[in-house]
């Protein structure tokens, strides 16, 4: 009994997709052969454009502009010798070549063929004009990425560049096509989702010579969102003249909130070249430029020792352990002797008795070789992790990398090495395994600076009218008695008498900073300058890093204090 | 070996539908695929009728004696493909066998009704029971819920109504299955809150393809065009415009029967329907003449499957049903669902040949 009512239930619907059948190819035949008649129903998208990228006052840093491109249809071409002589006086394009494209264009007879690509407005209305006598030529328009700012924004806004085929395969279901654009790098990458826009797109009916008959539905094209910055983009130019020519990093925040107000990295790239497809040789050698890598955002992506601005970390470990107070000193006779491993002050006379301060001030290596030996690795490397070294900053931007805090099992582990005592020597000036970045610095002397909170640094402050998505600040649990005694200490190496970050000091503003001059195995030192101003409410962080720039207390500190100074002048300060 | 019963028409059916199958996919490749398509195809198709008398030597019996084991190893893969699976589509479907992708959700389908039989043959004392049914779907629920989540929507709910035929045709309670079949209703608002956006929009665009007539709603629109276009008689063999013109997409998979119904016409579309209406009834037949209960409930599941599976290919092709991503067994294109079909048609036929003779 239950098999037969099986077998009924199953051939009952069987009889109703025959029927279905036969309502679709009999009854409705007409219908459907009208439609696929005439057919050809051809899909023209329209594509969306992407969300616009403002300031943090509302000033436009990334818009869109209008392209005009060049488009045949081979089946309406009716003199095909006319429309290569015409199109190639015009377009100064080689007769060969775009007869090659026209002939191209000869597979799909029905289907525009692209020829020419972003051409000039006044190219455009000429062809236009004579695509009245030329059937099958037709100028379209797209909206094209315009980075107002070209290179001196480049590593915060990224660039767009053709979806790839991994990326394809990955998103194809969210509805992207085989020439879309994707944001490859920074904001352009980060906040894809928001800035990419809806496409729209015609649905149009297209006779058998590929004329438009009809309109069957529109879907107008969607802008993206609109993100908002935390840059302020005169400051971003200022820094990013300042290191002009040079091979570095600057980054302004607020030490506060975390808000990044400028972010240069150099050598850098123009963005508008990668959407520019007369510009496809430059974007080759930006991309396997293997000498300079212009395409690393080394503010937040290049790792490098600290130098001397590591001693900051030294000196919270001290004195937040307890293991050391202001009443003790060491003595600096111009060398230190671990084993027989003789380590050197920067200067050959030695600095005599230094208490913590004057060690900081003077920035004196014996100071903190021993002070670093008295301490111990661990202590040390707990202290670099509190203060944001070695993970992520957590910037909204891709690429960041971790840099490294060594310690003795990381090196038993990676190296199979055991820690040697001078290595801890030469960790406690910023040496040896250690690396950081640009990012990393300024954040670590956020937490300096906004009374021992770690910033979570960003850099898109709202898209449209929503707040960006961020972390709380993270409670470095430094005390407060400590962090007062290392803003005193840091605005000595700028304002006391003999400080080694002489040149960052201002009369307009009390700046606090480290300088911080790091061997470098391949060449010159790196130099860096980190600080903070004014030094009682601090409200901008800078770091200044720049790659074999010699000794952190000339160029970085006097660019550092120009920024200060600008910020000031613009009002952010 | 017992040949005697094995049942010819089905076996014969089988390969009219596989052969025109290939017709299809040569028309449907030749312009915009390689031409690999079609001997990759072939290729299957004979590691598919190998497998086939592969699983003819091995009593069902004992197939069904290792169910619990087969089903287990379906769900390690299913929870592996999470994690390691090749996504394609925003979905976690395959694992890479190098020169195979397996794709356990179609495992699934058989090592589910695999264990649901033996389950059912050994309890059969309980079968009107609450308790009963309760654990059949107990035992159907992870392979359903692991393969909702890749997500393939499709597989995942042809396991209910395969699941519900079982249980039916095991004995239990009408009223039982009714009762699910209420309780699955009244939670689909529940469960439309866990759809994916592209799923939600398949519907969406099933209850009226004119609103995005450019994205989704495109395939359906080609395909209604393509099969109504082709009319009584069709537009013949590698003449449909739909598909030379490459105006549909995905014909050689998911949307083969548009081809078929383009070029072929009715008469062709309707031949094709009685092929596998033929092999459903052969089915029925089986299921009928096998008095074991474990291999009547294998036979039951097959069919259902297979059955659902046309029905819901070809009804979303001519936009009676959402799409869903389901093959058209034995002639879409691709390894999984040509192997798995033949798989089944074998178990089928096995099924069929070891009826006991009084």
């Amino acid at each position: 009994m239950r098999t037969k009512v099986f077998a009924f239930i199953a051939f009952f619907f069987f009889g109703i997709l025959i029927f279905g059948l036969f309502y679709t190819q009999a009854l409705k035949y007409e219908y459907y052969k009208g439609l696929s008649e005439r057919n050809r129903i051809r899909v023209i998208p329209l594509e969306a454009p992407r969300g616009k990228i403002y300031d943090r006052s509302g000033r436009l840093l990334v818009s869109n502009r209008i392209a005009f491109d060049v488009e045949v249809i081979f089946q309406e071409i009716k003199d095909e010798n006319k429309t290569v002589d015409l199109l190639s006086g015009i377009l100064a394009i080689d007769r060969r070549a775009l007869e090659k494209k026209i002939d191209a264009a000869r597979k799909r007879p029905f289907a525009p063929a692209k020829i020419a690509k972003d051409i000039e407005k006044e190219k455009a209305i000429r062809v236009e004009e004579i695509s009245l006598d030329l059937p099958g030529v037709i100028v379209t328009t797209r909206p094209l990425r315009n980075y107002l700012y070209k290179n001196s924004l480049s590593h915060v806004t990224g660039y767009i560049g053709k979806i790839s085929e991994p990326e394809l395969a990955k998103y194809k279901v969210y509805g992207y096509r085989m020439q879309d654009f994707v944001g490859k790098d920074g904001i352009e990458r980060a906040f894809n989702d928001y800035l990419r826009g809806v496409d729209g797109g015609l649905q149009v009916e297209v006779d058998s010579r590929g004329r438009q008959i009809n309109i069957l539905a529109i879907k107008e094209a969607r802008q993206g969102r609109n993100l908002y910055l935390t840059i302020d983009i005169e400051l971003q130019e200022f820094c990013h003249e300042l290191l002009k020519e040079k091979t570095g990093a600057i980054v302004v925040m607020d030490p506060s909130t975390g808000a990044i107000l400028a972010l240069v990295s150099q050598p850098d790239f123009d963005p508008n070249a990668f959407v520019s497809p007369q510009r496809s040789g430059e974007v080759s050698r930006l991309l396997n430029d293997s000498g300079s890598f212009p395409m690393i955002n080394r503010a937040i992506s290049g790792t490098y020792p600290p130098g001397s601005v590591f001693k900051i970390a030294v000196f919270a470990a001290a004195l937040d352990t307890g293991k050391f107070n202001d009443t003790k000193t060491f003595f600096c006779d111009g060398s230190h002797r671990v084993g027989n491993r003789v380590f050197h002050c920067w200067k050959e006379e030695g600095h005599g008795a230094q208490n913590v301060r004057n060690g900081i001030k003077n920035s004196c290596n014996v100071f903190f070789y021993q002070l670093g030996l008295f301490l111990g690795v661990d202590e040390i490397s707990k202290y670099a992790f509190k203060m944001g070294l070695g993970r992520p900053a957590g910037i909204d931007l891709p690429g960041e990398v971790s840099g490294l805090v060594p310690t003795p099992s990381w090196k038993r582990r990676k190296l199979k090495q055991s820690w040697f005592k001078g290595e801890t020597a030469n960790y406690a000036i910023g040496q040896g395994y250690l690396l950081v970045t640009p990012l990393q610095i300024v954040r670590f002397l956020g937490a300096i600076a906004s009374g021992g909170n770690l910033p979570q640094p960003y850099v898109v402050e709202r898209i449209e009218d929503i707040k960006s998505r961020r972390t709380e600040a993270e409670d470095t649990g430094i005390r407060h008695k400590v962090l007062e005694a290392l803003k005193v200490g840091l605005g000595d190496v700028i304002n006391a008498k003999g400080g080694t970050g002489y040149y960052a000091r201002s009369k307009e503003v009390i700046i606090a900073g480290k300088t911080g001059t790091a061997q470098n195995p391949h060449g010159d030192s790196h130099a860096w300058f980190a600080g903070f101003a004014p030094i009682d409410d601090p409200r901008i962080c800078v770091v200044v890093f720049i790659e074999q720039g010699g000794k952190g207390g000339l160029a970085p500190a006097r660019s550092a204090k120009k920024i200060i100074e600008e910020t000031k002048k613009l009002g952010l300060l | 070996m017992h040949f005697k019963n094995f049942d010819r028409t089905l076996f014969f059916a089988t390969l009219a539908i596989l052969l025109i199958g290939l017709l299809t996919l040569y028309s449907a490749s030749r312009e915009y695929h390689s031409q690999d398509i079609v001997f990759r195809q072939v290729f299957w198709i004979i590691f598919g009728i190998v497998v086939l008398f592969a699983i003819l030597r091995v009593d069902y019996q004992r197939i069904a004696s290792l169910s619990y084991i087969f089903y287990g190893a379906t769900l390690l893969f299913l929870v592996m493909v999470l994690f390691s699976g090749r996504a394609k589509g925003g979905a976690h479907r395959w694992i890479s066998l190098g020169f195979f992708n397996l794709q356990p959700s179609e495992l699934a389908k058989i090592t589910l009704i695999l264990a649901l039989s033996s389950y059912a043959s050994v309890r059969r004392s309980d079968v009107t029971k609450i308790s009963f049914f309760c654990k059949a779907f107990l035992l159907a629920i992870p392979a359903f819920l692991l393969i909702l989540i890749e997500p393939d929507l499709g597989t995942a709910l042809l396991l209910i109504p395969v699941t519900l035929a079982m249980l039916y045709m095991a004995g239990v309670n009408v009223m039982h299955i009714l009762g699910v079949m209420l309780l699955g209703l009244a939670s689909f608002p529940v469960f439309w809150h866990f759809l994916k956006g592209y799923q939600r929009q398949r519907l969406f665009v099933f209850i009226n393809p004119n609103i995005d007539p450019l994205g989704s709603g495109y395939t359906i629109i080609q395909s209604k065009i393509a099969v109504g276009s082709g009319g009584i008689f069709g537009k013949g063999w590698l003449a449909g415009t739909q598909n030379q013109l490459n105006f549909l997409p995905e014909r050689h998979t998911d949307f083969i029967f548009s081809v078929v119904g383009e070029e072929w016409g009715f008469v062709g579309a309707l031949v094709l329907i009685l092929l596998y209406a033929l092999i459903v009834y052969r089915g029925i037949k089986i299921i009928e003449t096998t008095p074991d209960t474990c291999g009547k409930l294998i036979a039951t599941g097959l069919v259902t499957l297979f059955t659902l599976q046309v029905l819901i290919n070809i009804g979303m092709t001519i936009g009676f049903l959402p799409v869903v991503g389901l093959t058209l067994p034995l002639i879409s294109y691709g390894g999984s669902s040509l192997i798995t079909t033949l798989l089944c048609i074998g178990l089928l036929l096995n099924i069929g040949m070891r009826r006991p003779l009084f």
